[in-house]
């Protein structure tokens, strides 16, 4: 319980559990139309959908400053890359949130001009460009440790090996150039194992792109881009969300720059 | 920027901003409303309350864990006026958390079964009483200070030599003769906490009062009192220290 109170103290973490219960919802109402529900339950889910949407507004209120200051950590770190990925991702979330804050007036009654659907597609936008520099800085990392990791490997094997000359199926380099269509498919599959292995040395990393990829897919279908459908939609962002509460709960689980 | 950031990452500090909006609101409606022209305003901020006011209720989902939790540790209290008190304040706080939920669920549709008007009065029952127990609470612990401080002025009498034994009696005399208004307003000086604990709980006494009908200040009495309550509030989460700690 009383890790439930600590949990809960952070608002982050609410509304991440209200997230969660949002796209739940937005599944559930897909399946229950899916296998012809009652036009009743139908109508509680997507109001409750509606009203977890809302409540999710009030909750992020604060959030803008929250990005501008992870923003302004952000142009400290030492890799220009990095540095550049966080620090426009961050900025770009700062503007989704303000976004956001507008809709939330225009909803609540506020501001009864807003164009709800410009400022939602405005939003929407600043968010995918969000996760195109999540996703670019996870790349980026991933490259990183797969060139650390195939150095490292390759090290073993001259320090173990003697140095072959050309061996036959070293991952640094491979033996006899022009092998064609096999030798290019043996090279992907071993790129695709080192990927593989970097990724389930370093969970942080993994999660974090998992969480991009999944998160993804609702600014692609709400601007129109790849229209996925609200199941699609609705699992996506469960999985995104429950990923992000574990982040939260457990923050070794967290990618630090 | 780096403080507001800390302060709205805990639940209860934004919670105790979006409060204090509710209850300006209330109180800027109050006092614009006799006055012609401004009935477009009074509209938004009407708007503005019942929006931030609803959507506090998802800041409150859960809430019945921590007032688990604090009647847990009440409990363990070692004064006994302070562990009934706070205990059985504890406990009403729960059902008025679980009173709330049920609000919540209706609100959203969830149970539309329920009947609103019987839940919020019950819910307002149990805030009142969870607020009269913390009054009490906090008056014994004043007596307490007061009771320390007489005896720190009789005390005074009886330090200085003979010589000056007459003298000495006479700011002893005029120690405990001090009016009681002045002590109790000397002591609360010196305990912070229990003063904001004291104002916090007077301020929120009146929202239950109203709802109950037992006395029905105006609007804007309600409203600076939320306002003064939520700011109280606000000053606790960002200073922990000025929460007032059970013994």
């Amino acid at each position: 319980m009383d890790a439930w109170v600590r949990f809960g103290a952070q608002s982050q973490a609410r509304e991440r559990l209200c997230r969660a219960a949002q796209y739940a919802c937005s599944l559930l109402g897909h399946a229950l139309q899916r296998h012809g529900a009652s036009p009743e339950l139908q109508k509680q889910i997507r109001q409750l959908e509606s009203h977890l949407s809302l409540g999710r507004k009030l909750l992020r209120l604060g959030n803008s400053a929250d990005a501008l200051e992870s923003a302004k950590r952000a142009v400290h770190l030492s890799d220009v890359v990095l540095r550049f990925c966080i620090t426009v991702s961050h900025l770009n979330r700062a503007l989704y949130f303000a976004c956001d804050n507008v809709l939330w007036a225009g909803k609540s009654g506020l501001a009864p001009g807003v164009d709800q659907e410009k400022w939602a597609q405005r939003s929407f936008r600043y968010y995918l460009f969000s996760l195109i520099m999540n996703l670019s800085r996870d790349a980026y990392e991933i490259r990183l440790l797969m060139e650390q990791e195939s150095s490292a490997c390759s090290r073993r094997l001259k320090s173990s090996g003697g140095g072959v000359p050309g061996g036959n199926g070293g991952p640094g380099g491979l033996g006899t150039p022009g092998g064609g269509l096999p030798q290019l498919v043996l090279k992907l599959r071993l790129r695709v194992l080192l990927l593989a292995r970097v990724l389930q040395g370093h969970p942080p990393l993994l999660l974090d792109v998992v969480r991009n990829a999944c998160d993804l897919f609702i600014p692609l279908d709400k601007l129109g881009l790849w229209r996925c459908g609200p199941g699609i939609v609705g699992l996506c962002g469960l999985i995104s969300s429950i990923l992000s509460i574990l982040t939260l709960v457990y923050p070794w689980l967290r990618l630090k720059p | 920027m780096d403080a507001f950031t800390r302060f709205t990452n805990q639940t209860q500090g934004r919670d105790r901003l979006f409060r204090a909006t509710q209850y300006t609101c209330m109180l800027l409606r109050y006092l614009l409303e006799s006055k012609a022209g401004s009935e477009k305003l009074v509209m938004k901020l009407k708007k503005l309350e019942s929006s931030v006011s609803s959507g506090r209720k998802w800041f409150r989902l859960g809430n019945v864990v921590h007032a688990v939790q604090a009647t847990e540790q009440s409990i363990r209290a070692a004064d006994p006026v302070p562990r009934l008190c706070l205990t059985l304040a504890n406990l009403n706080r729960v059902v008025y958390f679980v009173c709330d939920t049920v609000l919540w669920a209706k609100s959203v549709g969830l149970a539309s079964r329920v009947h609103r008007e019987r839940w919020q009065l019950r819910a307002a029952r149990h805030y009142y009483c969870f607020l009269l127990l913390s009054l009490l609470r906090d008056l014994y612990e004043i007596a307490l200070h007061l009771a320390q401080a007489a005896d720190r002025g009789a005390g005074g009498e009886k330090a200085p030599g003979d010589a000056q034994g007459w003298q000495a009696g006479d700011h002893g005399e005029s120690e405990r003769l001090q009016p009681s208004v002045l002590l109790l307003f000397r002591s609360l000086k010196r305990h912070p906490p229990l003063l904001l604990d004291t104002v916090k709980n007077l301020c929120d006494i009146l929202i239950p009062l109203n709802q109950l009908g037992l006395c029905r200040p105006s609007l804007g009495i309600i409203g600076l009192g939320g306002l003064l309550s939520s700011l109280v509030g606000m000053v606790t989460v960002a200073y922990p220290q000025m929460k007032l700690k059970t013994r």
